[in-house]
């Protein structure tokens, strides 16, 4: 059979993002994978160097487009960590509720792609519903839908409006009474079943050793999880689970993704529980003459997708003088995808890299 | 555990400064040649996991650092692996007999920085097209001063009758 160079996106159906694949193939085998990033490309962490601390939260938000939330974070613990300010406690529960939020809202949007592109319009569509009421909630607290810019340095933007508590609890009881029907038609589905099991299987050692995190990682049974092994906010104070799973292909990521929304949701309903009363953010200094004393952090955080950590470096002036973004996407599209894609067939090329939890942003930055 | 990795490392590579910023994070500033013993020795110790690798401009020092960020499974400790190399040709040795995925870690801070890294097969360009210019991501490259040169020629709608 002939050899052929076959184009796969950026603009194909079987395609979630701007991202796109050179595919070798043979008949319907595809022999090799060339992925191919840049249409998303803005350079963030070089404009990032001539913008002052605070003017660079418009741009983090926007590496993540799916949870923007967790690169705020990421961005204000660092920025915390240098300039050694401290959080007050109401602040860090608040985190803590937006960051969980946040994750249920990106595995829906994770759940409609999945659903969508394998042909299962209506728990899709439900997913996608369910996600907009969690942009409602957004909205209400932070006045944006899907860009927030609400947590920074030094605490929130602002309290937790009148009621907030009552519907976010009114909106996970809604939630988990409709997991049955997801359950039914999507994740313990016999069709979704057939066509997800033993795709783009990945063994526990070589997830490891190709620096896999998250989803990818637990999947194989790896029970690895940043809230766990470095608490940060409140994850040491409130009770949940790591779901993992044994075989690492790609059902097993569903369902780890699944697990972990009832895993969210257990950790808000806790957070509203114990969250205290106070202030919710420490007063900063003037931001266009704030300048942070020289030095360099690591800081990580568990996002949807797994590891997203950021590495900075202060000299003492007002921009950040290197700013870098550890991405899961980075790791996980880039290395493990193509890894995965020999050997496939062009139909599942889509459903690897959804199972996979790849966002083409946050490849590009 | 962590004071005595301190001292084991110390012993082995001389000229290797360990430092512990804050908690659970730990520092070695290396030279060169160290760069490949000390990380395999890392690995044997359990940190298994090459997180990322990110490169910061001294361009005052003349050097570009390279920094390797690895973590374990089993502790909550990070290290960073420090090197520097001078910015005229930078070069230095791959890292990919190790950790596998250094691949795309190494190929971004080439097209970015233009680190060439030695032993890498595949070095092509991720995200820029036809770039002629400086490597972007490096200190004197000034964005603004490209984008003038780039874009303010061309003219608005109006102006073109």
């Amino acid at each position: 059979m002939r050899e052929l160079e076959l184009f796969f996106g950026p603009q194909h159906p079987g395609m979630v993002g701007n991202f796109s694949i050179t595919l070798k193939v043979e008949g319907d085998r595809i022999l090799e994978a060339i992925p191919n990033p840049g249409y998303l490309h803005r350079g963030f962490e070089k404009l990032m160097e001539l913008r002052n601390w605070i003017q660079n939260f418009p741009m983090v938000c926007r590496i993540n487009v799916i949870e923007p939330d967790s690169m705020e974070a990421v961005y204000a613990m660092a920025v915390e960590s240098l300039a050694n300010i401290e959080v007050p406690e109401r602040a860090k529960y608040i985190r803590t509720i937006v960051l969980e939020l946040a994750r249920l809202a990106s595995h829906l949007f994770g759940a409609w792609a999945y659903a969508n592109m394998l042909g299962f319009d209506t728990p899709a569509q439900w997913a996608m519903a369910d996600r907009d009421h969690i942009l409602d909630l957004f909205e209400e607290l932070t006045g944006g839908r899907v860009y927030h810019i609400y947590i920074l340095p030094g605490g929130v933007r602002r309290d937790l409006p009148d009621g907030f508590e009552e519907k976010v609890m009114h909106f996970l009881h809604a939630l988990s009474q409709k997991l049955p029907d997801y359950n039914e038609t999507f994740f313990e589905n016999r069709i979704f079943y057939e066509r997800a099991k033993n795709i783009g299987k990945i063994e526990k050692e070589e997830a490891i050793e190709w620096g896999a995190t998250g989803q990818v990682l637990r999947a194989t049974g790896v029970k690895y999880d940043i809230r766990k092994v470095e608490p940060y906010l409140v994850y040491d104070k409130v009770e949940f689970d790591i779901p993992t799973r044994e075989d690492g292909d790609a059902y097993s990521r569903i369902l780890v993704i699944r697990d972990e929304m009832l895993e969210s949701a257990k950790i808000i309903m806790q957070c509203i529980e114990k969250m205290p009363k106070g202030k919710v953010y420490e007063r900063l200094p003037n931001p266009f003459k704030w300048k942070i004393p020289k030095g360099e952090t690591y800081v990580r955080v568990e996002s949807s997708r797994g590891e997203l950590g950021l590495y900075m470096v202060s000299n003492g002036g007002n921009t950040p003088y290197r700013v870098h973004f550890r991405t899961p996407s980075f790791n996980h599209g880039l290395f493990i995808l193509p890894r995965l894609l020999k050997g496939a067939s062009i139909a599942d090329v889509g459903n690897i890299m959804i199972s996979l939890y790849v966002v083409a942003p946050e490849i590009d930055r | 555990m962590d004071k005595e990795l301190k001292r084991r490392i110390e012993e082995i590579y001389k000229d290797t400064e360990v430092e512990f910023p804050e908690a659970n994070r730990m520092v070695l500033k290396t030279k060169k040649e160290n760069l490949l013993p000390i990380l395999e020795f890392l690995k044997r110790e359990g940190f298994r996991q090459l997180k990322a690798i990110s490169c910061v401009d001294w361009i005052e020092e003349g050097e570009f650092e390279l920094v390797y960020l690895l973590s374990s499974l089993n502790t909550p400790l990070h290290i960073m692996v420090k090197v520097r190399v001078g910015r005229e040709s930078p070069e230095i040795e791959t890292i990919m007999k190790i950790f596998e995925n250094a691949q795309v870690y190494e190929r971004e801070i080439h097209e970015l920085f233009g680190v060439k890294f030695r032993g890498n097969p595949d070095l092509s360009p991720l995200f820029l097209e036809n770039w002629q210019n400086l490597p972007p991501f490096r200190k004197d490259f000034d964005t603004r001063e490209y984008v003038k040169e780039k874009f303010e020629q061309i003219p608005f709608v109006e102006e073109k009758k």
